[in-house]
Formats: C-alpha cells, sequence, structure tokens
C-alpha cells in the first residue's frame, strides 16, 4: 500500500504518472454516500414521460393530445409549437458546424422508431405515462431502410431532401471525411499481393447501471437549474440554451457525478426537453430514461462498414492502404461527423504505410440514432484494421505478430494525417506481450524499438 | 381504496409508512425515507444496484412490495456502515479500486456483506455467485472478487472484528 | 391503485378469492409479477417484455387486490410414501439447499442470483413466462402435479396437461405433488454466463433404464422452447428400447430441435435457441447415459 499523500495523487507533492491516483469520490461510493443528480430531491417535481413514434419511418398527418391534457395529474402537455428551435438537437447544430435538421419533439416526419412526439409532465411518473399513452397521432407510413447497403441501394427511400441519397455532406461539400498520402495505385503496383474484405460492426447500447436523467428546476430570478448526470456539461449547456431560445447565462448546469456513461450521456437527449417543460409548467420537472428507454431509444454505437484492400510484399511491408468506410448513422446526425472525422485519422491505424487513402461516410437509416461509445470510430477502425492484418499476415504466410513489429510506426515516422509520431510504443507493448504469454520472438524482433529510424532508412515500414 | 399502513424497522429505526399493493421497498427507502444508497438502475430485478437486506438476507428492494413488509428488518448501506465487518468490506473495495462509477457499489457492498456473513471463507466462484445479481459496467467484475476475497481474509484474520 | 392483502390461513385466502375474483391477483415472491406491476405494460411500448409479452395467466397490474402468500405456510418441503410434496411458496434457495432430488435442486440454483433466489418461488415458478420456468422445466419431466385450491375445493392436473390446456391457474397453487423419481434425472441450462445468465433454454429429462441398458421410459422437457415449458414427446418416443449412445441420441435431438417453437427476445433469437435444444438435449441425454448400465 502507497503512503496516503501518493495515494491521494498529485497533490500528495510527487508525481501522477505510473502512480496509483485514488478515485476522488472513492471513500463516498464505498458507503453509499455520492449523491447523484437523482439524490437531489426538489419539492414539487413533476415527471415527465415522452409519447414516441412505434413507426420507423412516416410523414405525422396529425398530433391530438387533447385526451392526454384532461388526463388525471397533467400540468403540461408539450409538441414541437412548444419548442422555440425545431432544428437543433446537437451541439454541432447548435452552434452552426452542421446543417440543423434534427428537432427534440417531431415536427412533420418521422425517421426512427421511438422519435419523440409529444411530451407529458405531470405530478407522478404513472400518470404522466398514462396520459401519454392517450395521445393520439397519425401517419402516413412511408418505407424504410435498416442499414447502409438498403440505404445506398439505387432508388431507396430517402429520409432528408436536402441529403440525397442518404449521404450526409459535410460542410465543405464533400461527401466523406477523407485522408489522401502518398499514392495509392503506385503502391498497389508495386505490390506482391493485395488483400481485400469487408469488416461489419453492430450498434451497441452503452447501458451505464444509472440511466439518463436529469431534473429542470426554475428559479425566481428567471434562471434554470439543471441537475444532470450527462458526460457534456458545457455542450449540453449550449444546446439547451439554443434549442429553448434562452442566453446561455440563465442557464445553470450542475453536474460532474454520473453512474457511468461510456458515450451514452454525451448526447443532449434530456436536459432541453425538461428544460422546455419546466419553462412551461413553471414547475421542477424530472425526465429520466427508464431501463427500457435506455435500451431502446437511447443513442447507441453505430454500426459500421469497413472495406479495406491492403497492397504487402513478400518480405511484410504493406506499400498500400485504401479503405471506404460507411458509417450507418442512423436517423440523424447527432455527434456522428466527429466519430467520422476520428475514424478517419485513425487510419491506416498505428502502422507506417506509405500510400494511404480513405474515405468514411456518414449515412442516414431508419435506425436509432446513433452517438459516441468508447472510442468514438476508433473502436471500428481498430476492429476492421486488426482483424485485416491477421488476415494478410496469412495471406503471406507470416507471422502475424512479426508481420505487425515489422509495420509498427517508429518515432519520426509521418503518420497518414500529416503529423510526425513522437510517443511511438507499439513495438514495445508487442514484445511485452509477447513476454508475457511466452510468445517466442526471433532475436531481430526482440531488438526492434520505436526509437526513430537512422537518418539513412527510409521512412517507410521495413523493421 | 387507502394505502395501508407498515411497520417496519429500517436500520434500526422504526417506521410507519404507507403502501399500496404495488409499491416496492425501493420506493419507500428511496423516496419516503430517504436511503440514497439504495439505487434505481432497472426496476425491474435485473441489475441488483437496489439490493438491501430484509431480515439478513439479501433481496431485491424493487420487486420487494412493501406491503408484505409488516414487522420486518430492513437494512441499507446505511445501516451497514457502523458494522466493523463492513468497513473491512469497503476498506478492501477502496484498496482495489473496485468502484468507478460507485452507481453498483452500494448493491454489491450489501451482497459481499450477506455472502460473507453466511460463508467467511468463500472460494473465488462462491464470490462470483454471490455477486451474479449485481452488474458493474465500470469495472469489468475482477477488482470487485478480488476486494471481497482479501476482505474476507482479513476478516478471517480478525482484523476488523 | 392496488391494495395489499396478507391472509393468514389458506380459509381466510379462499375468502378474499371469492370476494374479490378477477379483481385479485396473487403475488408470491413477486419477482415476475412486481416487475409487471411497475411496469404496467406502458414502460416498454413497442417491445416485448417477457412479463406481459404472453397470452396468459393472471395480470397483475390491473387488479385492485394483491394478495400475499407468504403467511400460509406453504413453504413446506416433504418426502413421504414415495411422493415429493413440494409448497408452492417454497423459495429456490430453500429447494436449492433442500434434499430434494439432485437435479431439482441444482435446477433451482439456476434461477437467477442469490437475491433473486432468495424471494422467487416454486409456485411462481409454474406460471412463469417463457424462456423462465427453469424449475417447472425439471418437474415436468418428473411428472409432477401441481394442486390448486378454490372455491369448489382442490384440484389436481398433471403439469403436462395444465400446460397443453392453456396454464390457467384453477385457484390458489398450495402445492406440487410428484412421484419419487424413478430413473435418472439430468438437468442443464443455455446461458451465456456461468452465474445468473439470462435463459437461452432449458433441457431437463429423466431416464428409466432397463437391464441391459435400453431405455424403458424416457421424459424430455423443454424451457425456452415454446410458450410454456413443453415435453419433447417425438424424442421421448425415439428412445423407447434404444442404448443411450451416439446415434439414438443424435436421433432424439434432432426430433426435440425439430419440433419445438422457440422465440426471439433480446437474449437470444428463435434460430439461436433451436440450435441450442439439439445441442443441450444431446448433452442432457449423454450424462444420463454416463455409468453403469443396470
Ligand atoms: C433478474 C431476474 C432473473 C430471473 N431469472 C430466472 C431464471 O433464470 N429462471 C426462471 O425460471 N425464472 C427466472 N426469473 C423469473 C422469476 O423470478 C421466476 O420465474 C420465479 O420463480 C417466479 O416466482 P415468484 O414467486 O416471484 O412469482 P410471482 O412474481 O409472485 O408470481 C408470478 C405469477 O404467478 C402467479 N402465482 C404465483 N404464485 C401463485 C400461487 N401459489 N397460486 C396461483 N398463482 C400464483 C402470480 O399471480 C403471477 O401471475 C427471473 C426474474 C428476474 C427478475
Ligand atoms: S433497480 Fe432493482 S435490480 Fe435494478
Ligand atoms: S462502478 Fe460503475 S457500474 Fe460498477
Amino acid at each position: 500500500m502507497k503512503a496516503k499523500a501518493e495515494m491521494d495523487g498529485i497533490g500528495g507533492g510527487g508525481h501522477a504518472v505510473g502512480q496509483p491516483i485514488k478515485q476522488r469520490e472513492l471513500d463516498s461510493h464505498v458507503k453509499g454516500q455520492t449523491l447523484y443528480y437523482e439524490d437531489v430531491k426538489v419539492p414539487r417535481m413533476l415527471h415527465l414521460k415522452i409519447h414516441r413514434s412505434p413507426v420507423a419511418h412516416a410523414r405525422i398527418l396529425n398530433i391530438d393530445t387533447s385526451k392526454a391534457e384532461q388526463s388525471d395529474g397533467v400540468v403540461a402537455v408539450l409538441t414541437y409549437r412548444d419548442v422555440p428551435a425545431t432544428k437543433v438537437w446537437s451541439h454541432f447544430e447548435a452552434i452552426g458546424a452542421a446543417p440543423g435538421a434534427e428537432p427534440i419533439l417531431a415536427v412533420d416526419k418521422i425517421r426512427w422508431k421511438g422519435e419523440p412526439i409529444a411530451a407529458v409532465a405531470a405530478e407522478t411518473l404513472s400518470q404522466a405515462e398514462d396520459a401519454a399513452a392517450k395521445i393520439k397521432v397519425t401517419y402516413e407510413k412511408l418505407p424504410s431502410v435498416f442499414d447502409v447497403d438498403e440505404a445506398l441501394a439505387p432508388g431507396a427511400p430517402e429520409l432528408f431532401d436536402c441529403w440525397p441519397g442518404n449521404h450526409y455532406v459535410f460542410p465543405d461539400d464533400h461527401k466523406a471525411a477523407q485522408i489522401r498520402f502518398g499514392d495509392v495505385e503506385k503502391g498497389f503496383a508495386e505490390a506482391d499481393h493485395l488483400v481485400e474484405h469487408v469488416y461489419r460492426t453492430r450498434p451497441i447500447e452503452q447501458a451505464p447501471i444509472e440511466t439518463a436523467g436529469c431534473v429542470a428546476v426554475p428559479g425566481s430570478d428567471g434562471r434554470y437549474t439543471i441537475y444532470t448526470n450527462s458526460q457534456a456539461l458545457s455542450t449540453t449547456r449550449n444546446s439547451a440554451a439554443e434549442i429553448a431560445g434562452l442566453p446561455v447565462a440563465r442557464l445553470r448546469l450542475v453536474g460532474g457525478t454520473a453512474g457511468g456513461g461510456f458515450g451514452g450521456k454525451v448526447d443532449m437527449a434530456i436536459e432541453p426537453m425538461a428544460l422546455l417543460a419546466a419553462m412551461k409548467s413553471k414547475r421542477p420537472v424530472k425526465y429520466r430514461f427508464t431501463r427500457e428507454d435506455e435500451m431502446t431509444v437511447s443513442s447507441t454505437r453505430a454500426a459500421w462498414r469497413v472495406s479495406i484492400k491492403d497492397g504487402v510484399m513478400r518480405d511484410g511491408r504493406i506499400t498500400a492502404r485504401h479503405v471506404i468506410t460507411h458509417q450507418d448513422i442512423g436517423a440523424y446526425l447527432r455527434n456522428s461527423i466527429y466519430g467520422a472525422f476520428k475514424h478517419a485519422s485513425h487510419m491506416p491505424g498505428p502502422y507506417t504505410v506509405p500510400n494511404v487513402w480513405a474515405d468514411v461516410y456518414c449515412v442516414f437509416t431508419n435506425r436509432t440514432p446513433s452517438a459516441a461509445m468508447r472510442g468514438f470510430g476508433v473502436m471500428p477502425a481498430s476492429f476492421a484494421i486488426e482483424m485485416q492484418m491477421d488476415r494478410v499476415a496469412k495471406a503471406i504466410h507470416m507471422d502475424p505478430w512479426q508481420f505487425r513489429l515489422k509495420n509498427a510506426f517508429r518515432n519520426g515516422d509521418m503518420k497518414a494525417h500529416r503529423r510526425e509520431v513522437w510517443d511511438a510504443a507499439l513495438v514495445e507493448t508487442i514484445q511485452a506481450a509477447a513476454r508475457l504469454t511466452a510468445k517466442d520472438l526471433p532475436e531481430e524482433y526482440r531488438q526492434m524499438s520505436s526509437a526513430k529510424r537512422p537518418l539513412s532508412a527510409p521512412r517507410i515500414a521495413g523493421g | 381504496m387507502t394505502a395501508k399502513r407498515v411497520s417496519l424497522t429500517v436500520n434500526g429505526r422504526g417506521e410507519n409508512i404507507a403502501a399500496d399493493g404495488l409499491t416496492t421497498l425501493q420506493q419507500v427507502l428511496r423516496e419516503a425515507l430517504d436511503y440514497n444508497s439504495v439505487k434505481d438502475g432497472c426496476t425491474q430485478g435485473s441489475c441488483g444496484a437496489c439490493s438491501v437486506l430484509v431480515d439478513g438476507e439479501l433481496r431485491i428492494a424493487c420487486l420487494l412490495p412493501a406491503g408484505g413488509l409488516q414487522g420486518a428488518e430492513v437494512t441499507t448501506l446505511e445501516g451497514l456502515n457502523a458494522r466493523n465487518s463492513t468497513s473491512v468490506i469497503q476498506q478492501s473495495f477502496v484498496e482495489h479500486s473496485a468502484a468507478q462509477c460507485g452507481f453498483c457499489t452500494s448493491g454489491m457492498i450489501v451482497s459481499a456483506q450477506a455472502l460473507l456473513d453466511e460463508n467467511p471463507a468463500p472460494s473465488r466462484d462462491e464470490i462470483m455467485e454471490a455477486i451474479s445479481g449485481n452488474m458493474c459496467r465500470c469495472t469489468g467484475y475482477l477488482p470487485i472478487v478480488e476486494a471481497v476475497a482479501s476482505a474476507a481474509r482479513k476478516l478471517a484474520k480478525g482484523d476488523g472484528a | 391503485m392496488a391494495e395489499y392483502l396478507l391472509p393468514d390461513t389458506l380459509a381466510e385466502a379462499g375468502e378474499m378469492m371469492a370476494a374479490h375474483g378477477r379483481s385479485l391477483a396473487i403475488m408470491a415472491g413477486g419477482t415476475s409479477a412486481m416487475r409487471c406491476g411497475t411496469c404496467r405494460g406502458r414502460r416498454g411500448r413497442g417491445i416485448a417484455c417477457i412479463e406481459c409479452a404472453g397470452p396468459r395467466l393472471v395480470s397483475v397490474p390491473n387488479s385492485a387486490y394483491v394478495m400475499g402468500i407468504q403467511r400460509l405456510g406453504l413453504d413446506r418441503l416433504e418426502a413421504d410414501n414415495g411422493v415429493l410434496n413440494i409448497g408452492a411458496g417454497v423459495t429456490m434457495r430453500n429447494l436449492a439447499a433442500s434434499d430434494m432430488p439432485a437435479a431439482l435442486c441444482q435446477a433451482a440454483r439456476r434461477v437467477g442470483g442469490p437475491a433473486l433466489r432468495n424471494m422467487a418461488t416454486v409456485g411462481g415458478n409454474i406460471f412463469a413466462r417463457q424462456p423462465y420456468g427453469t424449475v417447472a422445466a425439471m418437474l415436468l419431466a418428473m411428472d409432477a402435479v401441481p394442486v390448486f385450491t378454490g372455491p369448489d375445493g382442490s384440484r389436481e392436473v398433471a403439469l403436462a396437461e395444465f400446460y397443453t390446456s392453456g396454464a390457467i391457474a384453477a385457484g390458489l397453487l398450495t402445492h406440487i405433488e410428484c412421484p419419487h423419481p424413478q430413473g435418472r434425472l439430468v438437468f442443464v441450462k443455455c446461458a451465456r454466463q456461468r452465474f445468473a445468465g439470462p435463459t437461452v433454454i432449458t433441457v431437463a429429462v429423466r431416464i428409466e433404464l432397463e437391464t441391459g441398458g435400453k431405455v424403458a421410459a424416457a421424459r424430455i422437457a423443454l424451457g425456452g422452447a415454446g410458450e410454456t415449458p413443453l415435453r419433447a414427446e417425438a424424442a421421448e418416443q425415439l428412445l423407447i428400447g434404444e442404448k443411450l449412445e451416439a446415434p439414438a441420441i443424435e436421433a432424439a435431438a434432432a426430433a426435440a430441435k425439430a419440433a419445438c417453437a422457440p422465440a426471439d427476445d433480446p437474449v437470444a433469437s428463435a434460430w439461436y435457441r433451436r440450435r441450442m435444444v439439439g445441442v443441450y438435449v444431446a448433452r442432457a441425454l449423454e450424462q444420463a447415459g454416463e455409468g453403469e448400465a443396470p
């Protein structure tokens, strides 16, 4: 056991790196005394329930909330008419970095099963649930698409008029996040082998044990306090202000303690809604995802389709890597462009490849909108790349450990997105893994290091 | 129809609460009595974040009808905090970093206490079985299993008794 | 709002049931009923909640009265005169720790985690939605007979018939009777976790071998393979007169797989469940065939 000062972390006067630092809330966690947003009890609090679409793609012909308004305990019913900005959901939309498209309550179209249409604030949760079930929405159903193959097929139903072919268009008029480095065609021409494959991942729910939730409380000074378990306090404050048409200064968000998030709570899915209900009802409003909500309507990690083509020499050097990725972002953009950029800039993985070409598309489908989860965009990239590394090693009959060591980047190498490598550790990590698993590596590979290559050596992979 | 009154003991204190047929012990503990260590991760018995002891036995508070608890003795983590053996478990959790976001932690510690009350020298498998109704998304369980095993060893040596 | 009733005697319970009829729901451990009660069918709009997805059984959320049965003395476990007598209120924990046949105890131990087993009862398990009914599947293989008491006195019905006739509770289930099982009992559960894994499917078998190792009687019960626990009768028939060896086992497993009708849920697809029925029936039969032939 380390001395207490060290356990307490940087404040102990020592260095942080390599030292155990005690998590700040650990003592209160083990006593059950940590306060989460839900432990803050606010008097006269209302509960919110959302009426959601049971269909994946439809035009809304009519929304009838009259029965809900007369239901027991109901204080306020909200539709898009109560939303000042009906084309803002995500932070990117709020700051104008992406064209606005997603309403927090649907206006005239449904693009995914579960899309919010109306909100009911009532004295108890079951009264809110009862009332929400009484809302009647008339739909004209539309055909839907549930994966990128369907969405990109010729003549496929389109989710947005402004994005033909279900392709998101990045602000600078590109259809894809792109990486261009060297000349892949030249690299393929030089290669002894070409290895090509398609890798797919499925959506995953982050599933924190504490579901997303918040309580929005109107103050007497015209300010609103939102107690929340958001993972993104300041961006949530910006989007909530934008959506509600309030100056940012009138919002105060209290958070910092979340019962898990894993990317599932960066989405600003709940705070603006609770805020609008608090504004309309002039009462504190709690909006909390049930476990079922969390599993069915909260955003998930996207499904990705990654097509990789590699050129490789008999001795194991990769000469070119060509990647086309389609991210199935679901029905709305949310933060997916960020994942697309991270995915693109992760190519070609932690390996030095002289010729790299990557196009990463965001594709709309009628699925639950996707968002961040642990290494936004990077996990599917790493998954596809490492599967491909094994496949290529097999194709050239090379040991996959040696194949990776040979191509691993070294300090001083240039990455495909034109940043010099300065903190490489892959070689040492693989060597350590080999030692731990009693994997036998030839002397040449045991001697490798991430140190800068000698000046005379070419700045490409080659061991 | 009137909600029925039920008298029970929570953490050593007598309480008289109102409960209709579907009121859960979790609602009573969290909402009426402010025992915040009782968490709500699913309200359907799946995550274990609401684990408590009833008459010394482990229970899932979100599935337990409060109406049937006349005369019962309920213990939450708040009530266990005073116990020496619990503080040994808690210290082990701290030493092994067995809590990250902390949301599963009170349930985990109640389950661990229920295990050690019955079986002071559990095997690794017995520990895993004992916490199998408690989900943790953060730690990967390993530090928790190690924390419970180490607490059992310490208690056997009489460290916290 | 529902009122919670807590009768002290069977007579009192009978009066309450007669007085309130369909507006009264029975609550044992509450591990299914309360789940359904808090959800009230509304939270999961659009998704199939396991508790209310099926077509049958008492509806707790809409009842005006909920009757707890913990004071009725239904927690007895007895074995006399070659008959096992299992109270409807026996918890999984108590059944698992009892001296009932080992396979039955194992089945009880494979229900949920420890807290759940402290609450969940054998009686409630008889009514459990599929793929639950872990212990019910074992009892089905043991030719168990649930005994109900209602306004017209007590009623017995073989578990197999209870399920084929729609699984309608005829009043209060007081206990389950079951002949002391002859032959070999095996229980296996397919789940993706070793402890407290949500059920994919369960398989329970009872095999009687005659001298020479040929099968004289066979019961194969499946959980999670249809709307209720069910017997794989075609597979049972194929085993009669055969030795428990590869060809007969494979044929029976294939027949069980072909005859079942599992459902999709978030735990597993129907496709996967069907395949696992084949795999686990074979495993259970292999286990039953282990050891000396009589
Ligand atoms: C997290 C979790 C995991 C689970 N895992 C499993 C599992 O692995 N295997 C499994 O089989 N089940 C599982 N279950 C389901 C459930 O716990 C069990 O089926 C349990 O045995 C139900 O018993 P109970 O006493 O809680 O029933 P209750 O919930 O009290 O009742 C269930 C139904 O049966 C009726 N009923 C109960 N007793 C009687 C009676 N005596 N007479 C007439 N009607 C009666 C009730 O009215 C109700 O409709 C799980 C549940 C949860 C929450
Ligand atoms: S909240 Fe009770 S088990 Fe999850
Ligand atoms: S510590 Fe976060 S869920 Fe266990």
